[in-house]
């Protein structure tokens, strides 16, 4: 499958130079963004919350927020990354080199996983010296974040190939990603919800990768773990495949 | 001229872009250690072959092949024997100038001491060595010039191909620039150019073909190209038609 395993590495290496060079649009934001939540929904708004799914509000949040984050900075980041090298160019270096499709896709996709791993943790450590939560399930948690990358980093390829001006990369994120996420969860049991709500949950995708993730720390979702992580690993493979062959056959990159 | 499977072999290439061909049926063969001129008109299709040669372009019709490798059915192999320095700067704006060409080696599947050598060595001949911490937007228009020279030759390609490289650039920087090729040549690399600055073609190269509207229009070493006249009347009279 990979057969210029150096050229691989390379552009995974190329996307964390990347990542480490605009920190400030990258790392921190969501570090920062998520302190925020914390202190004015988890321990202001939240201390007036007995108990949510057995444990505090702040810390039911937490797995929730680190989600938020992951997904909006998996997908800005790999469809910024594409879409700046189609705009600059400089994409046409991977495209002459002796690099296949799935060889340049995977490494935007493993560079967007490592990204992915790095914030998570961030958010996490915060999260388990703040309100003392952290998962009880290490696999679980890795698992999900693996997956929701590999999801949103397919679909930022997607999209950065899709655009054609930097307008249109927030398209998704504006009318999609951020609404359906902050109703998917992030803030609220699905059980607290009225029933009709409840039933639309079910039809957003964001519910299932949020609530396989809060089942990493608290160990109990509004559904059964294998509905969620089905419902987000096939996501992750159609999103994957379709990247895939974009790049396949040269879609806007090559004439 | 020393060896028997040419660098370069395009049979009846056609490339087109919905009704516009771009490249109408070109077919020529550059021997291997030729330097070779493509001249033509803006529009006439040059940058489109060179685009179907390095893999950019998908080809509509007809076959390319480097050093006997096919660039569509073994592309990989193929890809690794050419370098491109195009005509625009797409270096990688995140990277310094040593790190794009050690990346750019690293696309191709090289790395180690030995990357990082030849990437010290070059950045010293094209005298740039004391910006290797930069960024390229920090570099004058010559140094962005000789620094898509050296990216182009980082993983040491047989074959390399020049869009305009003496574009923009003053008289001096082109003669500096010129004397580089010729090294190059003289070292075995086979060279492919395209400029708009016939005496540069005339200087440099063996041997010559003149693209028009897509079509190959002329086809000759450049001596006989020239014969009695100059370059710039055998160009005028075959792109005018």
């Amino acid at each position: 499958m990979i057969v210029n395993s150096v050229g691989f590495q390379t552009l995974v290496k190329r996307e964390m130079v990347r990542t480490f060079s605009i920190i400030n649009q990258v790392i921190w934001p969501p570090v920062i963004q998520t302190l925020l939540y914390v202190f004015i929904f988890g321990l202001g708004l939240g201390s007036r919350i007995k108990e949510v799914q057995g444990v505090s509000y702040a810390q039911f949040l937490i797995p929730g927020l680190i989600m938020l984050q992951l997904i909006d900075q998996t997908y800005s980041e790999s469809s910024s990354s594409v879409f700046q090298g189609r705009f600059m160019n400089s994409i046409q270096e991977l495209l002459i080199a002796p690099l296949s499709a799935i060889e340049i896709v995977l490494g935007y996709v493993v560079a967007g996983v490592v990204r992915a791993i790095f914030i998570a943790l961030l958010i996490t450590a915060l999260g388990a010296v703040l309100v003392h939560a952290a998962p009880s399930d290490w696999a679980l948690y890795l698992l999900t974040i693996v997956l929701v990358a590999i999801l949103f980093s397919s679909l930022g390829i997607i999209f950065g190939l899709l655009a054609e001006k930097f307008d249109h990369i927030a398209v998704l994120t504006t009318f999609f990603i951020t609404p359906l996420v902050f109703v998917g969860g992030v803030f609220t049991s699905m059980q607290l919800l009225p029933p009709l709500l409840q039933k639309i949950s079910l039809v957003n995708p964001m519910f299932y990768m949020i609530d396989s993730f809060r089942y990493s720390y608290i160990r109990t979702g509004d559904v059964p773990l294998a509905v969620s992580l089905g419902v987000v690993t096939t996501l992750a493979v159609a999103a994957f495949v379709v990247a895939l062959r974009m790049t396949a056959v040269g879609f806007k990159l090559r004439t | 001229m020393n060896g028997a499977v040419p660098a370069l072999r395009i049979e009846n290439l056609v490339k087109r872009y919905g009704d516009f061909t771009a490249v109408d049926g070109i077919s020529f063969v550059v021997p291997e250690g030729q330097f070779f001129g493509l001249l033509g008109p803006n529009g006439a299709g040059k940058t489109t072959t060179i685009n179907a040669i390095v893999g950019l372009a998908k080809i509509t019709g007809g076959s390319i092949a480097l050093f006997g490798h096919d660039v569509v059915r073994d592309w990989r192999a193929a890809r690794g024997t050419v370098g491109l320095a195009p005509q625009e700067y797409n270096f990688d704006r995140y990277l310094n100038i040593r790190d794009v060409l050690i990346f750019q080696a690293g696309y191709y599947g090289l790395r180690g001491p030995a990357v990082a050598k030849r990437a010290d060595l070059l950045l010293e001949r094209f005298d740039l060595t004391s910006k290797a911490k930069l960024v390229y937007t920090k570099l004058s228009g010559g140094m962005k010039r000789r620094l898509t020279l050296a990216r182009a030759l980082i993983h040491q390609p047989r074959l390399v191909i020049l869009d305009e490289p003496t574009a923009g650039v003053d008289v001096e920087l082109r003669l500096e620039l010129w004397s580089m090729l010729r090294e190059l040549n003289t070292n075995g690399t086979t060279i492919i150019l395209t400029t708009h600055y016939l005496e540069e073609a005339e200087e440099l190269c063996d041997r010559i073909g003149i693209i028009h509207a897509g079509k190959l229009v002329a086809l000759e070493t450049t001596k006989k190209l020239i014969g009695e006249g100059s370059l710039q009347d055998i160009f005028l009279e075959l792109t005018r038609r």
